[in-house]
């Protein structure tokens, strides 16, 4: 178990530097840079001279190879450099909307899970009864609905009927928890209800696959309640492919919420991630597609782990 | 008989005096209500956010809306003049001119401080001048071109700063009246010219409390400005919304009072709508305008004829009436903003080619231009637009349109917003572009500079060189008399939009600004990087 673990760990930095290679080049290859849209832009005083002393003081009229060599050399001493745009310091910039974007994705996920898994067991267990058609109707409702559209449902609602909006600051959860779940309920709602409707037809197609399995007969012939069937054999047993959803969609969640932080103006990772595209600032595009490459890894490492505590038969080699 | 007439007199004078009552007591409402109140914290949404914190190198409102009411200027325009034209006094008192017009002496006022408790003198503005004339090497002065006229910024004592300047420049004071020229203090230069890239400390009606990126600007009074009794906010509070739709969501639940770039007509209506009398609406023709760039490097838009005939095929009075119901264009205009004194009246902008209100003869005389040109009837070409809705792509519709009138095929290519000025109108890729103008202070120098020859205005995107335009922006630049500078002015305007066409002018834009009801005190200028210091702003309660 530790030698597999470690050997994961050691893999996760050629897919981590395959990722550096790709993001860092293709920023090059997209049109304009950071320095004529921050100073050239529409401004009639723009020299040529100006926009060259700027480059050279960002290091961008270095050959490209001299960059990436700097950047990959600051990466390895963890020291992601400042930010093109603004001029601060990358890790300060990713850690002011890190909380935002974590409390989001883990709102966002317990909403699913505790709508999900309820619903898509009840749904195999009452197969083609009304019960199930309304899970599956409420599921597909969900995956048909976009969560910003949701969301700009829920503002209007909140104007048009409470005459209330929720707040436009963010306020951590520790400093003051009802201003906090007053701002993040909504996206956290709007969201959950579109990953809840992916994870609830998981949950349904796994149930039902696993309560025709074998191991479930004997255990119903051998006179088993039925709870502890379903929830020690079935649920156990049907939760791997609902937990690699459910993973992998709490990673996306991490810095691809744009729409809906721009709906609810929250300052989380998927509007820096926009605006740093949008900028060219190549250092915090750079350092935010690694960071959504790391968590993704890091999450699909912890999804591997948990297959082993779910299901024992999986052994790590 | 007498006692009904008695009673009658009695009844009319009691009248009169419960009238007069009730007028006294409405004036007296109206006159506490205009009267401005201090207490209150202003909430604003700002629809940009400032790359950093130093205004002489950034170039956008995103520095100015949270930040310009932690400084003073030199001058200021008049925060009460709708066509923010009339420069006034910030840290200056008083001001001569020398004869020749070459000499600018300044008064600065005594008894300012800066927020760190330390006394503003001439000193301070001489080396804040300094960085935006002749930045030191490694600082970046955006707007330092507008500068290349002063010879000399010195200080001749605690109060006095003299501007010399190589000629005479009739936008001088305009120039010093700039939104952007915040008065920093010199030790703080001399040691980092750069400190003011990551800090704030001017003179201003409010201190920095916060900045959160990517989220909000915090400020509070600043107990110890010199203006005595201003600025009447407890502080305020800048909140960065980029989204459109969340703007209006902000004031329309309360979560802001105003957003001070502009909405567009139909988000104005939907406040004014949802909110009725708690709202207030403010209008101004904008000092930002689309133009088309008709590349001279390309055939056939090297002939005069062609680009005469692509601006009489605009029907520039049907489009404003139209267009400014969807977008945030309005008024025909020429090279200056309407309703600013160096204007072209309307009865004298009609003679320019494409604004004559007979559009059939227009046209027919825009065919007829082409047909002497050697235009085949169908002519097609490529006009590249910017990748921004609002209002670029209803504008870019509409030319188009018009266009089709004289028989002229033109197929748009919108271009990515960020590429645009970089990969498009920089290096000539391109027949027709939409470019931009939009001025930070409502003045001529600003607003027709780039039309010079490109060899003397790097945003000349039409490419073209043009020695006798170039004679008639130096005329009007230099001249003292405004009469005279206006004559020259519509010189001008006739060459570039007539005689050569050099570029064409679609509609003016239209800024509209729905704010609460209980924002007192603030007045809408042509320009969203004017008057933004909030010292005159109060809230109602």
């Amino acid at each position: 178990m530790t030698k597999y673990v470690v050997k994961r760990l050691l893999l996760m930095i050629p897919t981590l530097v395959g990722v550096a290679v790709l993001v860092f080049f293709l920023m090059r290859v997209v049109p304009g840079d950071v320095v004529e849209l921050r100073f050239a832009g529409e401004s009639s005083f723009a020299s040529k001279e100006n926009l060259d002393k700027e480059r050279a003081r960002l290091g961008l009229d270095k050959p490209l190879w001299k960059q990436f060599v700097d950047w990959m050399g600051g990466i390895a001493r963890l020291d992601f450099g400042v930010s093109m745009w603004t001029g601060a310091p990358i890790i300060e910039e990713i850690r002011l909307r890190f909380a935002l974007s974590l409390q989001l994705a883990i709102m966002s996920t317990l909403i699913a899970v505790l709508l999900a898994i309820p619903l898509g067991v009840l749904a195999a267990l009452k197969q083609d009864t009304w019960v199930d058609y309304a899970v599956r109707i409420f599921s597909i409702a969900g995956l048909a609905t976009p969560s910003f559209w949701l969301g700009i449902v829920f503002i209007l609602m909140l104007l048009i009927v409470f005459k209330w909006l929720p707040p436009m600051v963010y306020t951590p959860f520790w400093v003051n928890p009802v201003q906090n779940l007053a701002q993040l309920i909504w996206p956290a709602l709007a969201v959950g209800y579109r990953y809840s409707a992916v994870a609830m037809r998981m949950t349904r197609s796994a149930m039902l696959e696993v309560l025709r399995e074998d191991y479930i007969r004997t255990a119903r012939a051998k006179g088993l309640w039925e709870k502890l069937i379903l929830s020690r054999h079935a649920l156990k047993n049907a939760m791997l492919p609902v937990l690699t959803v459910i993973a992998l969609e709490f990673a996306f969640l991490m810095g691809g919420l744009v729409v809906t932080e721009q709906v609810f103006n929250l300052n989380g990772l998927g509007l820096l991630f926009v605006e740093s595209v949008a900028h060219r600032d190549y250092t915090l595009t750079q350092a935010l597609v690694l960071l959504v490459a790391a968590v993704f890894i890091f999450v699909n490492f912890l999804v591997e782990l948990a297959y082993a505590w779910i299901d024992p038969r999986i052994k790590f080699r | 008989m007498r006692h009904s007439l008695a009673s009658r007199w009695l009844s009319l004078v009691v009248l009169a005096s419960l009238s007069c009552a009730l007028v006294g007591w409405l004036a007296a409402r109206s006159f506490a209500q205009d009267k401005p109140r201090s207490g209150g914290e202003l909430i604003f949404v700002v629809p940009s956010e400032p790359p950093s914190y130093d205004a002489h190198r950034e170039e956008t409102f995103g520095v100015i809306h949270p930040l310009a009411p932690h400084y003073n200027t030199l001058l200021r325009t008049d925060p009460f003049d709708r066509t923010g034209t009339k420069p006034v006094g910030d840290l200056a008192e008083s001001w001569t001119v020398s004869k020749d017009g070459r000499t600018y002496t300044f008064k600065i006022r005594k008894g300012v401080k800066f927020h760190d408790g330390s006394e503003l003198t001439a000193k301070d503005v001489k080396a804040s001048y300094d960085k935006i004339v002749f930045p030191p090497q490694g600082v970046a002065s955006d707007r330092q071109g507008q500068y290349t006229n002063v010879e000399a910024v010195q200080a001749l004592d605690p109060n006095t700063v003299v501007f010399r300047l190589k000629f005479p420049q009739g936008s001088f004071l305009s120039s010093v009246a700039s939104p952007w020229n915040w008065i920093y203090k010199a030790d703080i230069l001399a040691k980092d010219p750069r400190w003011y890239e990551t800090h704030v400390m001017g003179t201003g009606p409010f201190t920095f409390v916060e900045h959160v990126k990517g989220s909000h600007w915090v400020g509070k009074k600043n107990p110890n400005y010199w203006d005595k009794g201003k600025p009447y906010l407890d502080g305020y509070r800048a909140i960065f919304v980029k989204d459109s739709a969340a703007q209006v969501a902000a004031v329309r639940g309360d979560r802001a009072h105003i957003q001070f770039r502009g909405f567009s007509p139909a988000e104005r209506d939907s406040l004014v709508q949802a909110l009725g009398p708690k709202i207030t609406v403010q209008e101004s023709p904008w000092d930002c305008v689309l133009l088309v760039a008709l590349n001279h490097e390309k055939k056939p838009f090297d002939d005069k004829r062609v680009r005469r005939a692509l601006t009489l095929a605009l029907d520039r009075y049907q489009g404003s009436q139209a267009l400014s119901k969807i977008a945030i264009v309005k008024e025909v205009a020429g090279v200056v903003v309407p309703g600013t004194p160096f204007a072209t009246p309307p009865a004298e902008l009609e003679k320019l080619a494409g604004y004559s209100r007979d559009i059939a003869k227009s046209r027919a005389e825009a065919k007829r231009l082409l047909k002497e040109a050697g235009v085949p009837d169908g002519f097609s070409f490529t006009f590249k637009n910017r990748g921004i809705p609002m209002p670029y792509e209803p504008v870019g519709v509409w030319l188009i349109d018009q266009w089709r009138q004289i028989g002229v095929n033109v197929r748009q290519e919108v271009v990515e917003a960020a590429a645009y000025y970089g990969q498009v109108l920089r290096p000539g890729n391109y027949e027709a572009a939409m470019d931009f103008q939009c001025g930070y202070i409502v003045e001529p120098d600003l607003d027709v500079y780039k039309f010079q020859s490109k060899e003397i205005s790097p945003a000349n995107y039409s490419r073209y060189t043009d020695k006798t335009l170039d004679d008639l922006f130096t005329k009007q630049s230099r001249a003292q008399d405004p009469e005279e500078r206006k004559k020259f002015i519509r010189d001008f305007e006739k060459r570039l939009l007539d005689d050569e066409a050099h570029y064409l002018y679609t509609l003016q834009w239209h800024r509209i600004i729905p704010h609460s009801a209980r924002v007192k005190g603030w007045t809408i200028t042509p320009s969203h990087y004017l008057n933004n210091q909030l010292d005159t702003v109060w809230l109602t309660q």
